[in-house]
Order: C-alpha cells, then sequence, then structure tokens
C-alpha cells in the first residue's frame, strides 16, 4: 500500500526477480530426484569424511528424525488438509513395539523395527475409521484425545513399564542409528515426492482444497484420508521405532511427547507445507536452532518455538518454501494474459480488488 | 448393466431416461422441502428447473446427487436404482455436477483441476499410482484452449477471477464427460458478456459431446432460452412441465412467482 513498501518490494524484485526464483524452484520440482540422490550421497558421506559418533551426529540424527516426523504429519496435515495433534501417538506404539519386542521377547532389532511400522499402520486403520468422519477443529480435538489417550495405557500397562517407562540396554551404535534415520527418511521422501505427481496425490490436495466437491466428482474421500493417514502413521511408527533404542530409554512422556507434536506442526509450517522440501528444511532450520538455544539459553527453546510459530502463522502463512512459490508465481498470471484471457469479465475482476 | 436383456419396449424408454426420479420426497423436520417430485430427462435434452426462492430445486438437486438421501421415493440413473448410494458412487457412474457457489480447487494449478477430472479408471489403484500420460495432458490442453483460458495452466486456480473460475469448472466437467450434468444456476454473477459465452459452451457440450442438461436457473432470458423443457417447483410440489412457451403462459406458474397460492 504505502510506498515505501512499494520501494522494498521494488528493491527485493531487483536483487531477487522472481522470474529467477521461478525457474529456480520449477528446476527443484523437474529436478527432484536427482536433488534427492545428491543429498542422500551427501549425508551417507558425512560418517565416513569423519563425523564420529558423538554430539554431533547424535544432533544431525535427531535432525533426520524430526524431518521424518514432520513430513509424515505433512501428508496428512499439509497434503490432505486434516492438521492432526495426535501424529506422536504413532511414534509412541511404534517406540514401545520395538522397546517390548527386543527386551521381553528378545527379538532381533530390524525385525521389531519393522514391526513397529506394521503395528503403527494397523493402529492407525483402526483409529482413522473413528477421527477421520471430523473436519477442522473436531478432528484436532480428537487426535489430540487419541494422543492422551495412548499415554494413559501406557502408563496403566504392565508390559510397557506403566510410568517408570523401560531401560533398553541394547542397543545398535550411533552410527547405526545415523543411517537407518536417514534410510527412512530419503524412502518417505521419496514416496511423498513420487505421489505428489501422481492421482492420489491430486485427490489428497482436493480433499484439502473441498472435500465436498471432491466427493461430489466420485471420490470416496474416506478411503484417501484413511490412507494418508496409514502412510503417515507409517513412517512415524518406524521413527518411534528406531527411537527408542536411539534413545535407550521410554516412557509414556518421551514415547507420547505432546510438546514434540507441536514442534513437528512448527517445522512442517515453517518450511511449508504441502510440499515435499518443505517440512525437510522447516525440521532441519527450526532443530539446529532448538539446539543453539538449548546450548546457550537453557529453557528458552520452548519460548523460542512459540515466538516462532505466531511469527511464521502472521507472517508467512504459506512458509519458506510457499512464500517463495507465491513470489515466484506472483507475476504470472498477468504475464499469460491473466484478465485478458478471459476478458469478458474484467468488470468483476476490477470490483473484486 | 442388464438393460439390454430385457428387450422389451419399456427397456428402451428407460435408456432414453438418463435420469428419472419416481415420488422423491424430502422432509427437514416438519417442513417438506419436495413433496412428491417427478422428473424425466431424456438423452440428449436440455432440461431447465425453476421455481420461487424456497422451492425446494437444490434440494431435489441434492437428493438426486446422493447428498441428502429421500425419505421417500426412487431416483434412477440411467435405468439403474441409485437412491441408497453413496455421493461419490453416483457420480462416478455418470452423474456430474457445478454448484451454486462456483467450487475448484483453489490450492492446486488449473491443470491438476482438469487431470483430477478425468474419470476414465479413477478408482482403481494401479491408475492412482501413475503419473497422467501424454494424451491426458493434451485433452487438458485443448479443453483449456476452448474455454479460453490457455496459458493459465500452472496457476492456481484461486488466483483466477471468479468468472474464470467458473469456466474452469465448467472445464472440468467437459473433461469428465458426465452422462448427464446437474447445473445449479450457472448463469448466477456472471456478466451479460459471458452469459453468451456460456450458453455457447453448454449448447456445444449439449450437442457434440451428447451431454444431457439439467440445469436450475433463476435468469429467464437464459432459461427460456437453452432449454428444451421445464419443470416449475413451488412449496416442493411440481406445479407444471412443458416447452418454454408453454410454462411462459402456464397460469399456476404465474400465480406461484407472483406469490399467489
Amino acid at each position: 500500500m504505502s510506498t515505501s513498501d512499494e520501494d522494498s518490494r521494488g528493491a527485493l524484485r531487483s536483487i531477487l526477480p522472481p522470474e529467477s526464483v521461478d525457474r529456480f524452484l520449477d528446476a527443484c520440482n523437474d529436478h527432484g530426484w536427482q536433488l534427492l540422490g545428491v543429498g542422500t550421497l551427501a549425508a551417507v558421506s558425512l560418517p565416513l569424511l569423519g563425523l564420529e559418533a558423538g554430539y554431533f551426529m547424535t544432533v544431525i540424527t535427531e535432525m533426520f528424525l524430526f524431518a521424518i516426523l514432520a513430513l509424515s504429519w505433512d501428508i496428512v496435515g499439509g497434503q490432505t488438509g486434516y492438521p492432526s495433534f495426535g501424529n506422536m501417538a504413532f511414534f509412541g506404539i511404534g517406540a514401545y513395539t520395538t522397546a517390548i519386542l527386543t527386551k521381553d521377547f528378545a527379538l532381533a532389532f530390524p525385525v521389531a523395527f519393522l514391526l513397529a511400522g506394521l503395528v503403527a499402520l494397523v493402529s492407525a486403520a483402526v483409529i482413522g475409521v473413528v477421527v477421520l468422519r471430523l473436519r477442522g477443529h473436531y478432528f484436532a480435538i480428537a487426535t489430540l484425545g487419541v494422543l492422551l489417550a495412548a499415554q494413559q495405557v501406557s502408563r496403566n500397562l504392565d508390559i510397557t513399564g506403566g510410568a517408570s517407562g523401560k531401560i533398553l540396554l541394547q542397543t545398535p551404535s550411533g552410527e547405526a542409528f545415523y543411517y537407518l534415520f536417514l534410510a527412512v527418511l530419503i524412502v518417505e521422501m521419496g514416496v511423498v515426492y513420487y505421489l505428489s505427481s501422481t492421482r492420489f496425490g491430486f485427490v489428497l490436495n482436493a480433499i484439502r482444497d473441498d472435500e465436498e466437491k471432491a466427493t461430489a466428482m466420485g471420490f470416496n474421500t474416506t478411503y484417501y484420508k484413511t490412507a494418508a493417514w496409514m502412510l503417515a502413521a507409517l513412517f512415524t511408527g518406524f521413527a518411534g521405532g528406531a527411537y527408542s533404542l536411539f534413545n535407550t530409554f521410554i516412557d509414556p512422556q518421551t514415547a507420547y511427547n505432546g510438546a514434540w507434536n507441536v514442534e513437528l506442526i512448527a517445522m512442517a509450517l515453517l518450511g511449508g507445507s504441502g510440499t515435499v522440501a518443505g517440512p525437510v528444511i522447516g525440521a532441519f532450520g527450526l532443530h539446529t536452532i532448538i539446539e543453539i538455544v538449548e546450548s546457550y539459553a537453557v529453557g528458552w527453546q520452548l519460548v523460542l518455538l512459540g515466538g516462532a510459530v505466531i511469527v511464521t502463522v502472521i507472517g508467512f502463512p504459506n512458509g519458506l518454501v510457499g512464500t517463495l512459490r507465491e513470489y515466484a508465481s506472483e507475476m504470472e498470471y498477468y504475464k499469460h494474459g491473466g484478465m485478458a484471457a478471459a476478458n469478458a469479465d474484467d468488470a468483476e475482476v476490477s470490483s473484486d480488488e | 448393466m442388464s438393460k439390454a436383456t430385457s428387450g422389451t419396449e419399456t427397456a428402451v424408454e428407460s435408456d432414453r431416461a438418463v435420469l428419472r426420479t419416481d415420488g422423491v420426497t424430502k422432509r427437514f423436520g416438519g417442513l417438506t422441502a419436495v413433496d412428491d417430485v417427478d422428473v424425466e430427462i431424456h438423452r440428449g435434452e436440455i432440461v431447465g428447473l425453476i421455481g420461487p426462492n424456497g422451492a425446494g430445486k437444490s434440494t431435489l438437486f441434492n437428493c438426486i446427487t446422493g447428498t441428502l438421501t429421500p425419505d421417500e421415493g426412487q431416483v434412477y440413473l440411467q435405468g439403474e436404482d441409485v437412491t441408497d448410494w453413496p455421493e461419490h458412487r453416483i457420480a462416478r457412474a455418470g452423474l456430474g455436477r457445478m454448484f451454486q457457489e462456483t467450487r475448484v480447487f483453489g490450492d492446486m494449478t488449473v491443470r491438476k483441476n482438469l487431470l483430477l477430472a478425468a474419470q476414465e479408471g479413477g478408482a482403481d489403484v494401479g491408475n492412482l499410482l501413475r503419473r497422467p500420460d501424454d494424451s491426458l495432458l493434451s485433452r487438458t490442453d485443448e479443453l483449456l484452449d476452448y474455454v479460453d483460458l490457455a496459458g493459465l495452466a500452472e496457476t492456481r486456480a484461486g488466483r483466477m477471477s471468479f468468472g474464470q473460475q467458473k469456466l474452469l469448472e465448467f472445464a472440468m466437467e467437459l473433461m469428465s464427460e458426465p452422462e448427464i450434468l446437474l447445473m445449479d444456476e450457472p448463469a448466477g454473477g456472471i456478466n451479460p458478456s459471458m452469459l453468451e459465452n456460456l450458453i455457447d459452451y453448454i449448447r456445444n457440450a449439449n450437442e457434440d459431446e451428447e451431454t444431457t442438461i439439467f440445469l436450475i436457473e433463476h435468469n429467464m432470458d437464459f432459461v427460456m432460452e437453452i432449454a428444451d423443457r421445464i419443470y416449475v417447483l413451488a412449496h416442493g410440489e411440481r406445479i407444471a412441465e412443458g416447452t418454454p412457451e408453454e410454462i411462459q403462459n402456464d397460469q399456476r406458474v404465474l400465480d406461484a412467482y407472483l406469490g399467489r397460492e
């Protein structure tokens, strides 16, 4: 509106022309597989280049973990438009599955890990049938209820070790977890990236934009929502399944961590929900900041998190990737004739403005 | 499916009726919104549905599409009883719908909106997990050209003007090639010059694509010009049926519109 605002936008445009941002984003989109390959190669080579088990490897492993969780949240929360506050329920289910199977049933970790994903998947199918009937706020509250109920169940049972949890001493090395979380993340990114260009991905986005219209077009939306929810639970379950042994300890509070659930939503939103790169970038960025704050200003990380969420929601509701994309395409509509393309409705357009 | 086997005249007759309702009644509490309404739409027709506000037109549409389930009566789509089918299954069986308020998927590109509308093999898993093939992509280009939206394929649908969104929604229906298209006030809120275009588009769809059309409309000039036949609803009841000329001269219709009982 104001001239100074116009000026600053003009300056921004000359430094960072929307067209080149557009070209850059297009290139990223077209070469998604190559980018994923390069990223994988870089991440795989880090330990070979001298990153040793210890603080930094743990931090990077946690970054992978949060990226998995944020991307899983985004399958349902961002792509399908069902913001869940209960994703951590599947994390907990996965975590307890490996903890119980390796400790009480002496199962090998790889088998227990695969079963963790499977158990989370099946739980999601059962829970999904109930909660996915709800929409918007009701869905959010119901999923929060699922999380709290799951936490309480693990507190009350004997096999989960009750409130005191389970200590797990026989665990693989730190390096093994680094590669395991990385592998899960890469596979998940590949799956989400691939799905986003298929009809299945289109239907999820359609449900987000207008579920009634999608139904009227012949899509059984319950089926798609449940599939997306199960896919998210599968990867969250894998993450949880690996986490309990990585952490060498699991209790109801860590397994079903509500604060983490908020954190991973913040990551997805900050990075840009509804995209593949957004939640991953958000998770890497926010986790780095949280680690720094934890080292230098202990106790302030949640304040920072809250602040970051507020700033994002007000200033960049589309997140980093979404804001860039919007900026890049801002001129496109007009460039391609925009209003002139359907010249007959000029009148309405100008009255809209 | 079995209609070919019963080779009687009634089968031929019901074959011609793409859509038929038989005594459809819908009540909301004490209010009877749709009262024992029979309509029959034949292949290739453009049929109008008019009536004063609150006459039950949209409710009748909702009963046909499966958004609402009628309390009494049956809905037949191409001779098959679809009364108790879920909405998405009825849509899949060849019933397209355009809403009163324009509805497109605002955060998706124009092209993705169109790709989504293509019905072929939509429900089978293999197809869902494949990228759209070239023939679909070129079909989207054709349709965008046709409705003058070429060049906007990669634009977010929500960025376009209301009129453009309406055209996109219409193109989506062409993409899905429904047997019958239900349109709820297609002329609502668009300006006169675009109305001319819309009339052409609807006529072409009807003639070239052989789409049967059933439309609710308040714009009398528009509906009288485009419709082959018209049904009139008032207070949930069907009070008249006939050609535009017959309807214009029907005393009950005039009374209903002037508020006389």
